[in-house]
């Protein structure tokens, strides 16, 4: 049934100007064009256990005012999920955007990373200066304040006696209990009362894609090198906006406001939000990324 | 034994309360409000925005009060004059205790008693369901006041079928079972209101995702109890053969718009409504029995439309 559905896409609100593929060292991702506005902005792929259609909230309210690019980052949606931990690292992530941006004849952005698209966002926005405009960054994933606790009890590789909670984050649970997991995930991920819009959707998305592909997705993250994040994000010269549910069950609130203050940006903290305020909420987030995007336009002569 | 008063139950009927008590915030807030009283009973009412013509939104059973127009309010206000009241029985109005107080002619004297007291000379009428009743009653009886009737989910009595899964009951037998439609019972009233708002606002939003409108519509409920609304099941109720009368009399344009997939007034209700009025017909595919709340955009962009085109 779920594979059905996943099969059979949603109608859409807007549909792309512009599609196609790029592809490198064998691996294709899968981007979208939408509008013909002033600036660019990127909405960049996040943890492909979900793909780009989460910013359907976004796509059709910034279209009317910007020019919209997206990305199924590697590992779902229409973009191939190569196997191996290799694949779905920090620098390939930020190629295959550069490769989108290229492809597309995008000079510059500016970049909407939600989450692990976030950290990524960040380190885009400090590596690749001359391509990236200002920067956006939603419930970011970054290590400059610690984790839930409650999410770091259970190894994720070791096989558990429980799979209460949090233990569903875990390997084994994956491969034996991959919809389950999706559906706790996303619970958590939308903590606000009546989500079961947004967590049916995420829920089928995670679908799209398998254990096995999210487990080498996951250990890659943890393998991402950020000893010196934080020398890294002071190298961050673009506006920063910061936003982040002070209800987040995913990533703490102390991680986005760290990020905030470490980048110079600003920070919005949204009450009662969880982790992914852009699905729950659209019209709030939505004017604050239109409101960030046209303050970037006055500034620059 | 009445479940209310085991042990526990006290404790769960509680939360409600307080919430009731501390009213959701409002997109937007009246311009202008206050209370009309017909013979000892009162009613409230409130006006929003400055545009013409006047948007009457009536009330409907009063399981429910005003609010359940929330989604219609603050839209329908940017563009014409808003009137709604609280009908007697829920919200603000009170509740009398005689089942007469509840007959559809008083839901009419209250709505011109309070079309006099906020000088509005005519309006355009809204009802939804049970509010389709009174509704017909003005647009048939007090044409003058009347330029337009809209209905969304018509309680019509003159036609169409019953829903075949409410066949079964009626609301005085005592059953044994209170399994789905059983629950529309006086006496499973009596037993457990709360089960029974439960159900029956499941009942209007068939459509998924629907937490929140259920959730809204349940602490409506909960503002009235078990008693006042056996009373407005005990008033005489509009007979088929008045239904159609009054539908045949009717002159102003008439909009009906009916969720096809409407579980508690079947769609051929609106149908026949439609058809006897001689007014325009919108079936809503996928829709339950209170799409002006499930699907607020589309309703009010028809209501908009009707409205200009009336005025």
């Amino acid at each position: 049934m779920s594979l059905l559905e996943a099969q059979r896409e949603q109608t859409r609100a807007r549909y792309p100007d512009e599609e196609g593929y790029v592809e490198r060292d064998g691996v294709r991702v899968f981007y979208e064009v939408y509008g013909h506005g002033e600036p660019t902005v990127f909405l960049l792929p996040t943890w492909s256990i979900i793909h780009s259609r989460h910013w359907k909230m976004q796509i059709p309210y910034l279209a009317r005012h910007f020019r919209v690019l997206t990305f199924d980052g590697r590992g779902n949606g229409k973009a191939d999920r190569p196997s191996g931990i290799a694949a779905y690292t920090e620098h390939e992530f930020a190629e295959d955007s550069l490769a989108v941006m290229d492809a597309t004849a995008t000079e510059s952005a500016i970049l909407v990373g939600l989450s692990c698209g976030a950290l990524w966002g960040t380190l885009l926005a400090a590596n690749h200066p001359d391509r990236v405009q200002g920067a956006v960054l939603i419930g970011p994933a970054v290590p400059l304040a610690p984790g839930h606790p409650e999410r770091n009890v259970h190894p994720f590789d070791e096989r558990l006696d429980t799979d209460e909670g949090w233990a569903k984050y875990n390997r084994h649970y994956w491969l034996e209990h991959y919809e389950e997991f999706l559906e706790y995930f996303f619970g958590r991920m939308f903590s606000e009362p009546h989500s079961t819009k947004q967590i049916e959707d995420c829920v089928a998305w995670g679908l799209e894609t398998d254990p096995t592909t999210l487990a080498d997705s996951q250990d890659a993250l943890e393998l991402c090198g950020l000893e010196s994040f934080e020398a890294t994000c002071a190298r961050v010269r673009c506006p920063v906006l910061v936003l982040h549910g002070d209800e987040d069950a995913i990533r703490p609130h102390a991680q986005g406001a760290a990020l905030a203050e470490v980048t110079g940006g600003t920070l919005v903290t949204l009450e009662g939000s969880g982790h992914c305020p852009h699905a729950r909420d659209p019209v709030k987030v939505n004017l604050l990324i239109r409101d960030f995007v046209e303050s970037l336009e006055r500034r620059t002569p | 034994m009445d479940r209310r008063l085991a042990g526990g139950e006290g404790e769960a009927t509680a939360a409600p309360a307080l919430e009731i008590r501390r009213e959701q915030t409002r997109a937007r807030y009246p311009d202008e409000e206050g209370y009309v009283e017909r013979d000892g009973v009162r009613v409230f009412y409130e006006v929003y925005g400055h545009g013409e013509p006047t948007v009457f939104l009536l009330p409907t059973w009063s399981i429910i009060h005003s609010r359940h127009w929330k989604m219609q309010i603050p839209y329908l206000a940017r563009h014409f004059r808003v009137l709604t009241f609280d009908g007697r029985g829920n919200g603000k109005a009170d509740r009398p205790v005689e089942p007469e107080a509840y007959h559809e002619r008083e839901f009419a004297a209250d709505a011109l008693a309070v079309m006099n007291a906020t000088d509005t000379k005519h309006a355009v009428i809204v009802g939804f369901s049970m509010g389709a009743q009174r509704a017909l009653v003005l647009a048939a009886e007090h044409s003058e006041r009347v330029v337009g009737a809209a209905f969304i989910g018509p309680s019509f009595p003159g036609g169409g079928e019953p829903l075949r899964e409410r066949w079964e009951y009626d609301f005085d037998t005592e059953y044994d079972t209170d399994e789905g439609w059983a629950k529309f019972n006086r006496h499973y009233w009596l037993r457990d209101y709360r089960a029974f708002v439960d159900f029956f606002m499941s009942r209007i939003f068939t459509e998924p995702h629907s937490t929140k409108p259920i959730e809204d519509m349940v602490g409506w409920a909960l503002e009235t109890d078990a008693q006042t609304l056996i009373a407005t099941m005990e008033t005489p109720a509009l007979t088929p053969e008045d239904a159609q009368a009054l539908a045949a009399r009717v002159r102003c344009p008439v909009l009906v718009v009916h969720g096809e997939e409407d579980a508690v007034v079947s769609v051929t209700r609106g149908i026949a409504l439609a058809e006897q009025t001689g007014g325009e017909l919108m079936t809503l595919a996928g829709s339950g029995h209170a799409p002006h709340a499930r699907d607020p955009v589309k309703v009010n962009l028809l209501l908009r439309e009707f409205i200009d085109s009336v005025s």
